[in-house]
């Protein structure tokens, strides 16, 4: 896919609303046709749900993939020699866990469109960096695989690594200070779990143990607000909580499913999280019918990197709500939506249940 | 701290057996049926409506005549029940079942506080209350506790009966917790269901008569999310008519669906996903037909002896032509609890059963029915499964 290289030279934000529609009508519709002809499964669904193939569909009605087909099924569209790695989702104890078969090329996109995005955010030069988190070495990866994959896919775009918590979890003000006396006095990049952040940056760290604050510090955070919410920690409380204890302003919430590693939704100054050239997002009911703007739904996302499994265009379990009008003053293109959580677990009526 | 909240009741349980369909029961129930109805909150809630209807005693006095009085039967003694945990109604019916029967009852409702839970006990305790009833307030135990296997173990040991609703997984929980040499279990076990259509029939309908099936069949299905035993997840269509009616019946279904049935989101996706597992998996698809994410429906070259396998959910069925019944006996197995019909006459469905040595399917009951709780359910009959004959000679 040629296309992908040339819109890698340009700014990851550049297209307006409609080149970008034209694009992704193309892009879409030949990846759609790439996963119909390489993958059986694929092309047995979508032969199933009466879906005519062709090359200029509208993209609201090609059928999409639920995100929980991922761990039900392996589902790929390579040979299956060509698969260089499989990335699981976290998965809580029990349940399954999703599957994302890579082959090198894809893989590789996924870098580098991340790459690409995280330069507009943190600038072209790595950054020295500290991770809210244990060293990766400690963390059992059978159970935090994604965390681990996380951090390291975050880990190149930074530099002389430090991890702030020790093996019992608790802050390593030693590595800390150490840190801050060494670069906290220009640009530097901190990653964590927005989770992780809030429990170690503003619950317990003591600043008086510290030498330096964090205003030089870029903080990126992921990974959903589920705690938070129980201590109704909303987004807005959380920066200025930040803000207020670290003198650290820039903080940023970046919002990505596995299922669609590299093209994820970083949050702008204005706290909107925007769709890059790499993806686009649509909004529906859960009979599934478009919603408009401004209506909250299931979030679901297109993006261009997926290749070697079918992942092109997916619908989560997240409910998100597209901002029509933000009052964003960024200059960045793309549409500007929120992320309202992931839908509960369903209550099953019926009889064949009991405690 | 693990603690059993006595809705109705107390910790000094009574074990009497009385005569079965003893008129004060019968009295009481009927009772039961009119104070439901004057609750202030009845008419929020269709099943509990359902449940008054049930009590009332022109039904009563059925079941009482259906019953073979030549018998001398008296109540087991002390019967422990089990009761789904998300239907809120079932506790009420399963309680009736063991007071007809003539015993006294501990029943476990679900931890969760449904209001119809509230209404029910409510008025069991309102009617309790009238001196005559005093031998009945000795034979309701209403309890609930959650993870509190002491207390389950305890009952298990000491009671004559024990009623397990909800499927195969309780029932194994449960039965971890030995009882009586001479103690019963009844156990209901996950069931198929399934609904036959004689396609010409629903050619014939007028619009009144087929919104009348199509609501009959939405009760049947989607009224619980189409997760009750009961409810069928397969339907044969009968006879050549087959794919003109059955674009009207769905598409009426479809219409009816959108003006009252709302899917719960998650739903929504489980839903779809099975679909999609469905669609990519099953050898023996023929084609699929959705209209929007409410109906699904999907249909089948032919059947296979896995047709309990197909189990869908919240409005997804599957379905299969064929040119009589008898041709799907020999896929009825042991799991298949209830046939629902439209426009098949008493008699074929008599023959089909006394023809084809059925392995399953205890209930043949008009669509509208599927969840109308008997004293014959799941292949058993509870009058005789809850009380012992006093051979009288």
């Amino acid at each position: 896919m040629r296309e992908l290289e040339k819109i890698l030279l340009e700014d990851p934000y550049s297209m307006d609303k409609q080149n970008k529609d034209i694009f992704f009508k193309n892009y879409i519709n030949k990846l759609t046709i790439h996963h119909y002809n390489n993958s059986k499964e694929y092309k047995k669904l979508i032969n199933h749900l009466s879906y005519a193939i062709k090359k200029k569909n509208e993209i609201n009605k090609i059928p999409f993939l639920p995100v929980r087909l991922f761990k039900e099924l392996n589902l790929y569209s390579v040979k299956k020699d060509k698969i260089i790695k499989v990335l699981n989702s976290s998965g809580t104890s029990g349940n399954k866990t999703s599957k994302i078969y890579l082959d090198k090329i894809n893989a590789l996109n996924q870098v580098k469109v991340l790459q690409k995005i995280m330069n507009r955010m943190l600038g072209k030069e790595r950054l020295p960096m500290l991770i809210i988190d244990r060293n990766i070495k400690n963390i059992n990866r059978t159970n935090f695989n994604a965390r681990v994959a996380a951090i390291n896919g975050f880990s190149i775009f930074g530099r002389n690594h430090t991890f702030l918590l020790d093996e019992n979890n608790n802050i390593n003000y030693d590595e800390l200070n150490k840190f801050l006396s060494r670069y906290g006095n220009s640009k530097f990049f901190i990653f964590g779990f927005t989770s992780f952040i809030f429990e170690n940056l503003i619950e317990k760290l003591k600043m008086n143990k510290i030498k330096l604050d964090f205003k030089n510090a870029i903080l990126l955070h992921g990974g959903g607000w589920k705690k938070l919410e129980n201590k109704k920690i909303s987004n807005k409380t959380f920066k200025k909580e930040i803000s207020k204890k670290l003198n650290l302003k820039n903080v940023f919430n970046y919002y990505g499913l596995v299922e669609q590693t590299g093209s994820i939704f970083v949050e702008c100054k204005c706290g909107y999280f925007i769709a890059s050239n790499f993806s686009d997002v649509l909004i529906r009911d859960s009979n599934f019918n478009l919603l408009k703007n401004n209506q909250k739904g299931f979030l679901q996302l297109f993006s261009l990197l997926p290749t070697s499994y079918p992942g092109h265009n997916i619908l989560t379990e997240d409910i998100g709500e597209i901002i029509q009008n933000a009052k964003c003053s960024c200059s960045m293109q793309g549409k500007r939506f929120l992320v309202h959580g992931r839908i509960e677990k369903a209550e099953i009526r019926g009889c064949s249940d009991a405690e | 701290m693990k603690k059993v909240e006595y809705l109705i009741g107390n910790k000094h349980f009574k074990f009497i057996s009385s005569p079965i369909y003893n008129s004060l029961v019968c009295d009481f129930i009927c009772d039961l049926s009119k104070v439901l109805l004057q609750h202030a909150n009845y008419k929020k809630y269709p099943d509990i409506i359902t449940l008054a209807f049930w009590c009332r005693k022109q039904n009563i006095d059925i079941m009482k005549r259906n019953f073979s009085a030549n018998e001398l039967r008296v109540g087991l003694g002390l019967v422990f029940h089990i009761t789904p945990s998300n239907v809120p109604t079932n506790f009420a019916y399963s309680l009736l079942f063991g007071l007809l029967t003539g015993n006294s009852n501990i029943i476990k409702v679900p931890s969760k506080k449904f209001e119809q839970i509230n209404i029910i006990c409510d008025c069991i305790k309102k009617i309790l209350k009238k001196k005559k009833y005093i031998q009945i307030k000795n034979k309701i135990t209403i309890v609930r506790y959650n993870n509190f296997d002491e207390f389950t173990d305890k009952i298990s040991s000491i009671c004559d009966a024990r009623l397990i609703w909800g499927g195969n997984k309780s029932i194994k929980e449960i039965r971890k917790f030995t009882l009586n040499p001479r103690s019963r279990d009844i156990a209901f076990s996950d069931r198929f269901s399934l609904c036959a259509i004689n396609a010409q029939s629903i050619l014939e309908l007028d619009q009144s008569g087929l919104n009348r099936v199509v609501e009959k069949f939405y009760n049947d299905t989607y009224l619980v999310d189409q997760n009750a035993c009961s409810s069928p997840h397969l339907i044969v269509w009968l006879g050549n008519k087959g794919s003109k009616a059955k674009n009207i019946f769905w598409q009426k279904l479809y219409k009816y669906t959108l003006k009252k049935y709302t899917l719960p989101k998650i739903a929504s996706i489980d839903k779809y996903t099975k679909l999609c597992e469905d669609l990519i998996n099953l050898p023996n698809i023929k084609s699929h037909k959705n209209y929007t994410n409410l109906l699904h429906v999907v249909t089948l070259k032919n059947l296979d002896f896995n047709i309990n396998k197909l189990r869908g959910k919240w409005g997804y069925f599957y379905e299969y032509n064929s040119k009589n019944l008898d041709y799907i006996a020999k896929f009825i197995d042991q799991s298949c609890q209830t046939l629902t019909y439209i426009g098949i006459s008493k008699d074929i469905l008599k023959k089909f059963v006394v023809k084809n040595n059925l392995k399953g399917i205890d209930r043949i009951v008009p669509t509208g029915q599927g969840l109308s709780m008997s004293l014959n359910w799941d292949g058993y009959n509870i009058n005789q499964a809850l009380s012992r004959i006093i051979d009288l000679k």
